[in-house]
């Protein structure tokens, strides 16, 4: 069943998040094939910008700096409750994400405060299937841009 | 650290990662995606799947991870984009190559293909930006 044109423009947030060394370093141990936690080492080959606070004291950045797919953790939130908003009634079981976009503004550090708000812009279907994309805009704790997405789900009918 | 003369059309890299029986798990556990698709097989068997799937932005992740092992910094990544076209399924292998297709004004553009065990592909127009100074 098509989704209804009316809830685009629905808004959801604002989310707040603090960002913290250690979730930067689980986050890119586990991407890259290791256990989160304390038994951490990565298989594959995490940048050492995000895992290594000894190189990352020495990068340009001065702390670990978040991989660019992080943004999961701080700006999915309003993605999430879109899909399961009983107004909306998506179909959950039949639910995947079908694409996503980011646009990175400032890069994300231990101590961030970031603050994400997001919105249904756009519903379409194409046969049987039918998707909602969500928009997202995060800043940090002093106004800047930090990260826009766009977050896709098909309902596969 | 690189610089934008640095990069050339052309250029080619290639990472390997598994979607290991608990990686959808411990993907859980640092996004906070704990949609039961990914960590219960039964549900993923309802789905219509033959096993539970990995989360499409864990994919994704070893999409950024291939481009920053190329760009060689994780703080230059300007733009990220992805159409998820087929599950990643619990044991499946995923190699990822990618191209560096263009350098224009501080802005280096590359495309990355990623293919499963079984040759088939599991991303399309998957391409990333990051800008470098001269």
């Amino acid at each position: 069943m098509p989704i209804d044109p009316r809830h685009v423009g629905r808004r959801y947030g604002p989310f707040r998040h603090t960002v913290s060394a250690e979730r930067i370093r689980d986050f890119a141990v586990a991407v890259a094939g290791g256990v989160p936690g304390h038994f951490g080492a990565a298989s594959g080959d995490p940048h050492p910008w995000s895992v290594d606070e000894g190189a990352a004291a020495r990068s340009p950045y001065g702390a670990l700096v978040a991989p660019p797919t992080f943004g999961v953790t701080f700006a999915m939130d309003p993605f999430a409750l879109a899909c399961a908003d009983p107004e909306i009634g998506l179909n959950l079981v039949r639910l995947l994400h079908a694409e996503q976009e980011f646009e990175h503004g400032r890069v994300v550090r231990p101590g961030d405060v970031l603050t994400t708000t997001g919105e249904v812009v756009e519903v379409h279907s194409k046969g049987p299937l039918d998707f909602m994309t969500v928009r997202s805009e995060t800043r940090n704790q002093a106004g800047e841009l930090v990260l826009v997405g766009r977050w896709t789900a098909v309902i596969r009918n | 650290m690189k610089k934008l003369a640095d990069f050339h059309v052309g250029e080619t890299f290639e990472i390997t990662r598994s979607a290991d029986r608990y990686r959808p798990i411990y993907y859980a556990a640092v996004s906070g995606d704990f949609n039961p698709i990914h960590i219960d097989r039964e549900v993923a068997q309802l789905a219509g799947f033959p096993d539970a799937i990995l989360q499409g932005m864990c994919t994704m992740a070893w999409l950024a991870d291939a481009c920053t092992s190329y760009f060689g910094d994780p703080g230059r990544v300007r733009r990220l984009g992805v159409r998820f076209s087929r599950p990643v399924i619990s044991g499946d292998t995923v190699t990822l190559r990618g191209r560096c297709v263009s350098v224009e004004g501080s802005v280096v553009r590359v495309e990355v293909e990623a293919r499963n065990q079984r040759g088939e592909e599991v991303l399309k127009s998957a391409a990333a930006e990051a800008a470098f100074e001269e």
